[in-house]
């Protein structure tokens, strides 16, 4: 009894948490506009960006998921079917674009594209659209093309490792005899049935997961938007701009009813999204039995050239924009004569804080502390979620327990900006005095990394055999002694892993961030980086100083990620 | 210390598993019990340890009725049919299991018990890397370190060949003897009951009505 109520308090604090901001907001914007959320949508034509936001954030989500499956799945394909030297380094550099803040990856963006650029000195100006890509404008009459051309790509860049994270274990763990036995059949003769009748059969749940989560990431994507194609608006990004205007009675009501609908009708898709890729990947789990996937891939054996360029090319393309920042940073533009010098001063003047309110070291202990009560509130939070729904499940209480289980995924269904609107609106609403408390950007931190630290403990806690506890127990051992003994060492690389995860998100974790803080004491690196490329660049340095500290960011987040990596399990193909 | 089971009865689900069970091990006896798998065998075991909730009887060791306490509280100790090891840990480490405060381990006692499991020189050695003889090893020295009042064996030889389960048969009772530490024994091996058990029991008759020593 005593432990189920322990075990509880957590629970309930979590929904607190997640629940009251999100709905003193909505019950703040629903009083100020006079509409329920549903007839908010319907309004959204009253902002004059509110319904070309609506149809660029679906299109570009679409195109975006659409090009990343069709960059990814060949190297997915390619690196599950074949005996790769390095697999493990190739797949971290592979994966390294998806841990990146989105921060960086618009700098790295940025880098490639920008005047004097690399694509630039190659006649592919993305940025001022001109040459062939203002030809191409023109002929396809779509304005700013060049940008939403770069979008795509960032976009794509950004979530190749959901296609390859998803994909590719599920070829690489496969028996080669049920390939083998389909190849027997006369059906499995032609190459074309084998790719209709038995990969695609495979694969699609992976496949069609992938292809969500980066619609979802692709829909809710804010610091790209912002500063690859600062023309165009998405949801995400007109909520950022103008949700500091919403929630005040009699003023800019266009932008509370632009605020509740928008959000409304980002949660209704995002809900939609990930129940159709839970319902998918709950199919996937445990179709077949999968082996080791070093024995499925000495069975293809080598690779062949067309995947050893494919897999080289994907590389590059994976490391070329954060290799461009850094030189960013040291190869500094001179205004006047179009020439470049080597010089360190931008890390000098960013380190210094002379452009911004705050330093490197500031910001980065801004940011680590942020991280690390973020890691420490959604550890422990996720931790004791994810216990309740495995106990519930253990018990017979699967409804239930499904329940939780939705419940504890919500912030999955919620933009960082929309987590930062909820808390603005809703602590504004029961008490304002927090707005003036250090630690307050630690709640939207926790609030959207929490899930993630549920989703990688819960899959842990059913893995382990009942029979560990059952030994405990005739050994001795108290439940407390059980727990701290055995149940946790036996979590501990999940647990790593979780907190890496935590920490690495909320180090470049923007959006929410960006609505909360915008300048001060308080400003992280990510915000820092923002702060610095929204100045005019009148002065040189501006921009490789924004570059060097997202240089800073970009390898904080990446060390996490190396502890998280080495923790990781590559069976099964999921998040 | 003797262990007694009046009227037991256990039901899981909808499936009455245990109807009436009576049982009696006298101190220092070892009871083999024989009966084909699914049976109800484990189940026997699991109730006795604390570890499956009973409808209805009584569990008695030494006198002392036991059936209301938790599980670490009963005083016993149990081999599964797998042996359950910790695998962040390694063998000695896993045999350091036996004392909750690791502080007050008594070197000599492991390092006698560790001997007479033929484990000395093992202590560094990863579990992975254990056979399935060598694995059940460790946990029998760290269940004998507990000094539980009553082993319970839970066909913790089936995975092993014929000739390493009559090997280690042989000597999972010679420990017990010099221990005198009764135990309960289920197999479904009729060679193996009559090595370890100094008396064999089988589930038929115990679910007749109870233990011909009544």
């Amino acid at each position: 009894m005593k432990a189920a109520v322990g075990r509880g308090v957590p629970v309930a604090l979590y929904l607190v948490l997640i629940l009251v901001p999100l709905i003193l907001a909505l019950e703040r914007l629903m009083f100020v506009t006079g509409v329920n959320p549903i007839q908010a949508i319907l309004h959204l034509d009253e902002h004059p960006f509110g319904v070309d936001a609506v149809v660029f954030t679906f299109v570009q989500a679409i195109l975006s998921a659409t090009l990343t499956l069709m960059l990814g799945l060949p190297i997915a394909w390619w690196l599950g079917r074949y005996e790769w030297k390095r697999i493990g380094i190739i797949r971290a550099a592979l994966t390294l674009p998806f841990v990146t803040p989105t921060v960086v990856a618009a700098m790295g963006f940025l880098a490639m594209i920008k005047q004097g650029g690399l694509l630039d000195s190659i006649g592919i100006d993305l940025r001022n659209e001109t040459g062939v890509v203002g030809s191409f404008s023109s002929m396809i009459g779509v304005e700013h093309s060049g940008h939403i051309i770069a979008l795509l790509l960032a976009h794509a860049w950004f979530n190749l490792a959901l296609v390859i994270r998803f994909v590719e274990p599920k070829i690489s763990t496969l028996p080669p005899r049920y390939e083998n036995a389909f190849r027997m059949l006369p059906i499995g003769h032609s190459r074309l049935n084998r790719l209709t009748q038995f990969w695609w059969p495979m694969l699609r749940t992976s496949i069609l997961s992938a292809f969500v989560f980066t619609f979802i990431f692709s829909f809710t994507s804010f610091a790209l938007v912002r500063w690859l194609a600062p023309n165009m608006w998405t949801l995400e990004a007109l909520m950022a701009v103008e949700g500091g205007a919403a929630g005040i009675p009699g003023y800019r009501v266009d932008v509370s009813v632009l605020v509740l609908g928008g959000a409304t009708l980002q949660g209704l898709v995002l809900l939609s999204a990930l129940a159709f890729a839970g319902r998918w990947q709950q199919k996937q789990s445990n179709e077949i039995e999968l082996v080791s996937e070093n024995f499925s891939r000495k069975y293809i054996g080598k690779p062949t050239t067309v995947p050893r360029i494919g897999v080289v090319v994907a590389t590059v393309y994976a490391l070329t924009p954060l290799f461009l920042m850094v030189l960013s940073s040291v190869r500094i533009r001179n205004r006047t004569s179009e020439s470049y010098r080597w010089s360190l001063d931008a890390w000098d003047y960013a380190f210094r804080g002379d452009l911004t309110y705050a330093s490197i070291p500031e910001a980065l202990t801004n940011s680590l502390v942020y991280a690390g009560g973020c890691l420490v509130v959604s550890c422990i939070l996720g931790f004791f979620v994810a216990q309740s729904i495995h106990n519930l499940e253990q018990n017979g209480q699967a409804r239930f327990a499904q329940l939780v289980d939705l419940l504890s995924m919500l912030p999955l269904a919620l933009s960082g900006v929309m987590v930062g609107l909820g808390v603005l609106l809703g602590i504004l609403k029961i008490w304002p005095v927090l707005f003036s408390w250090y630690a307050l950007p630690i709640l939207p931190h926790a609030m959207l990394t929490t899930p993630f630290v549920v989703r990688i403990l819960l899959p842990a806690m059913r893995e382990i055999d009942s029979s560990y506890d059952d030994a405990g127990k005739v050994l001795g051992y108290t439940t407390m002694q059980r727990f701290v003994r055995i149940k946790l060492p036996l979590l501990k690389p999940q647990i790593v892993v979780a907190a890496a995860l935590s920490m690495a998100f909320s180090l470049g974790e923007f959006g929410a961030s960006w609505i909360l803080m915008r300048s001060g004491a308080w400003d992280t690196l990510p915000v820092l980086v923002d702060q610095l490329m929204s100045r005019p660049k009148y002065f040189d340095l501006v921009e490789p100083i924004a570059m060097a500290t997202a240089t800073i960011l970009m390898c904080m987040t990446f060390l996490l990620f190396v502890i998280a990596e080495r923790f990781r399990s590559h069976q099964g193909g999921g998040f | 210390m003797s262990l007694t089971i009046k009227q037991l009865n256990v039901v899981i689900g909808q499936y009455h598993i245990l109807h009436n069970l009576n049982l009696q091990v006298k101190s220092d006896e070892i009871v083999a019990i024989l009966g084909p798998s699914g049976c109800g065998k484990t189940t026997l075991l699991r109730t006795i340890a604390g570890l499956q909730k009973q409808q209805s009887g009584t569990i008695s060791l030494n006198n002392q009725s036991i059936q209301d306490m938790l599980c670490e509280h009963r005083g016993i100790g149990m081999l599964f049919q797998r042996p359950v090891l910790f695998p962040f840990k390694d063998v000695l480490g896993n045999i350091l299991f036996a004392y909750q405060n690791k502080k007050f381990w008594n070197r000599d006692d492991v390092h006698e018990v560790m001997n007479e499991m033929g484990l000395l020189g093992k202590e560094q050695q990863s579990i992975e890397t254990l056979s399935g003889g060598e694995a059940q090893r460790v946990v029998l020295a760290r269940t004998l370190l507990t000094n539980p009042d009553l082993l319970l064996l839970d066909e913790p030889l089936s995975a092993l060949d014929v000739n390493l389960r009559r090997k280690i048969a042989h000597e999972i009772r010679a420990v017990l003897k010099s221990r005198s530490i009764p135990a309960i024994h289920v197999t479904h091996d009729i060679a193996e009951a009559e090595i370890i058990g100094d008396r064999v029991l089988h589930w038929k008759e115990l679910q007749r009505g109870g233990d011909d020593e009544e």
